[in-house]
């Protein structure tokens, strides 16, 4: 430790500062074109537009919206679907040996790899784009969910059983709670997950969604647009993850302790 | 401190590496290129011959790096980035954004009025025969190419808005996909993709020569970097020499420009003969025509295509502004044309 130690949140907003400075001074000097780097008041009139006219035919809320319907509902799904999975194959080996091989293979699977085919089994409307979020989330939860099973530790199992609990009650009561930690880590990796996936799911017949909105400015180089939709894209997804953070500090109060 | 000063340090090193780029730059301007860059897309057309004989590459005394395209909106990319030198057959309306925002590219000719090469298509069964029926249809096209301009037009002089229609977003594969799947009611699109939907249940809904009318002109072009026409003007005269050349001989021996076009395209040799003629496509010659591009010093009326393709783009809010007319006259420049078809 140097003798000037700054606290963190100084150095964080001297940061934040500086790229905002650093952007200023690139921008306002006509170094670049707003084309490439539009400027922080270019990027302000740009939002500013999209909240009074919207983006071709819809409201910017309306795009927020439906970026956000597809991915709560791609990440619930796949969450609740993978978690319940997860347990399965933690706690029986004949179903994690009948479904590992499959997990194992879709989790490092790029989501843009099957969009073609997703269009061709689902159509475009938004069940391909909800699926793909679902097969996004899907692996990371069940194996999380699994991992959390595998590391309960095995004295708590074997107190139970000894005091004549079923393996219902065992799995009730001393599996599932052992494993939540590692559920709800593995949810909010699922959810960065998901919405890491949104833009490529709003490629499928776009003409809705900030992904979308991003995609389309980005096309004739709209920069105000695109740098304002990443602006959006940015927080709302800062705000799910701490909101995931806070729910996991809430319910497992007791983990890493 | 110490860091502080390494950091520096990497920075003024990274602008005196830019600064030496910049005069690399300025130094390399030589008679002949030592490799050119060209964006293409893989279509039914004479340019296929020229690319697939090599007349491309002997005319600008290089190797060709050929580099398929999405759209035109990545060879405007492409070329502003610097990794693209020529455009072959970019879209008009795409062309029309690069010349409005001043990306450094010029246009230097055409390959064809698209006229009725790209058009509706609608399923046979939808009953669809007016305008009016439309309303609440789905409809597909590729967002920001020369058919989704016709389409928005189409739109606008009925009267209809896109919370009558949905318009979806759709590459021409994707098209084909939803086509057939049956959710989609129709599509703005061009070949191969409308041989198919119009194959598989589909009909011709005539939109073009309506629209072409009102101004809603559409056209395949020939773009050049800015720095690619500054440092080799003779490669790019050479360059629509070569492509003049493809052009005559499918005027003159149509099937067998028909065969080169299919090996190329990957289509078979009929399929080739109908697409290509489906286009208009426009000999250099008339190309220098007031009616397009008109001659040096003499403007064509293309120009004003292009100005009020901007407009419309700038309507739909693709595009933040446009400039007045002579930008789009002054980035046309037709001497290299005027050269190649002397």
């Amino acid at each position: 430790m140097s003798k000037a130690a700054l606290p963190d949140w100084a150095i964080t907003l001297l940061a934040a500062l500086l790229v905002l400075a650093l952007w200023v001074g690139v921008t306002s000097g006509g170094l670049v074109r707003d084309l490439f780097l539009p400027g922080p008041l270019d990027v302000w009139s740009g939002l500013q537009d999209l909240l009074d006219e919207g983006y071709k035919g819809r409201s910017l809320f309306e795009h927020i919206g439906m970026s956000l319907m597809r991915v709560l509902a791609g990440f619930l799904t796949g969450a609740l679907a993978g978690t319940a999975l997860g347990l399965a194959m933690g706690y029986l080996r004949p179903v994690d040996a009948l479904a590992s091989p499959f997990i194992e293979f879709l989790r490092p699977l790029p989501q843009l790899a099957y969009l073609v085919l997703l269009i061709v089994w689902l159509g475009i409307d938004e069940s391909s784009k909800i699926t793909m979020l679902f097969l996004a989330a899907l692996p990371v939860s069940a194996i999380a969910a699994r991992d959390g099973v595998r590391n309960v530790v095995p004295e708590r199992v074997r107190a139970a059983q000894a005091l004549g609990a079923s393996p219902w009650q065992v799995f009730r009561y001393v599996i599932a709670p052992g494993a939540l930690p590692e559920i709800l880590t593995g949810a909010r990796l699922a959810a960065g997950i998901v919405y890491g996936t949104l833009i490529a799911a709003e490629i499928i017949a776009g003409s809705s969604g900030i992904g979308w909105m991003i995609l389309d400015a980005g096309r004739f180089l709209r920069s105000d647009y695109v740098f304002a939709g990443i602006l959006i894209i940015g927080i709302a997804g800062f705000g799910i993850d701490r909101l995931l953070l806070w729910l996991e500090r809430r319910v497992v109060h007791w983990a890493g302790k | 401190m110490t860091t502080i000063m390494t950091t520096r340090r990497a920075v003024l090193a990274g602008m005196g590496g830019l600064g030496a780029l910049a005069l690399a730059g300025r130094i390399a301007r030589a008679a002949a290129p030592s490799a050119v860059n060209v964006g293409f897309f893989t279509e039914t057309k004479p340019t296929m011959i020229a690319k697939g004989e090599g007349w491309f590459d002997d005319a600008v005394k290089a190797k060709i790096t050929w580099t398929e395209m999405g759209s035109g909106a990545e060879i405007n990319t492409a070329i502003t980035a610097g990794s693209c030198d020529i455009g072959l057959a970019t879209g008009s309306v795409a062309t029309a954004a690069a010349i409005a925002q001043g990306l450094p590219l010029q246009l230097i000719g055409m390959v064809d009025n698209i006229g009725p090469g790209e058009e509706l298509v609608v399923r046979a069964s939808a009953g669809l025969k007016t305008p009016a029926d439309f309303k609440g249809k789905k409809l597909a096209t590729p967002f920001g190419s020369t058919s989704h301009f016709r389409l928005l037009g189409f739109l606008k002089t009925n009267d209809l808005t896109q919370r009558d229609v949905t318009v979806l977003d759709m590459k021409p594969a994707a098209i084909d996909a939803a086509w057939s799947r049956g959710e989609i009611d129709g599509a703005y699109v061009w070949s191969p993709a409308k041989a198919k939907l119009l194959a598989s249940g589909g009909e011709l809904y005539k939109t073009w020569d309506v629209l072409e009318k009102a101004g809603y002109v559409i056209a395949d072009l020939i773009v050049v970097r800015t720095g690619f026409v500054q440092s080799y003007p003779d490669a790019v005269s050479a360059f629509l020499g070569a492509y003049g050349k493809a052009l005559d001989m499918y005027r003159q021996k149509p099937d067998e420009a028909a065969a080169i076009v299919a090996k190329q395209a990957g289509v078979s040799a009929s399929v080739a003969a109908a697409d290509l003629k489906e286009y208009d496509f426009i000999s250099l010659k008339d190309q220098l025509t007031p009616r397009w591009l008109g001659a040096p010093g003499q403007p064509g009326k293309f120009a004003e295509t292009l100005k009020s393709t901007a407009d419309f783009l700038v309507a739909q809010k693709s595009i933040k502004s446009a400039p007045a007319l002579d930008a789009f006259q002054k980035a046309t420049r037709t001497e290299f044309l005027a050269k190649a078809s002397a």
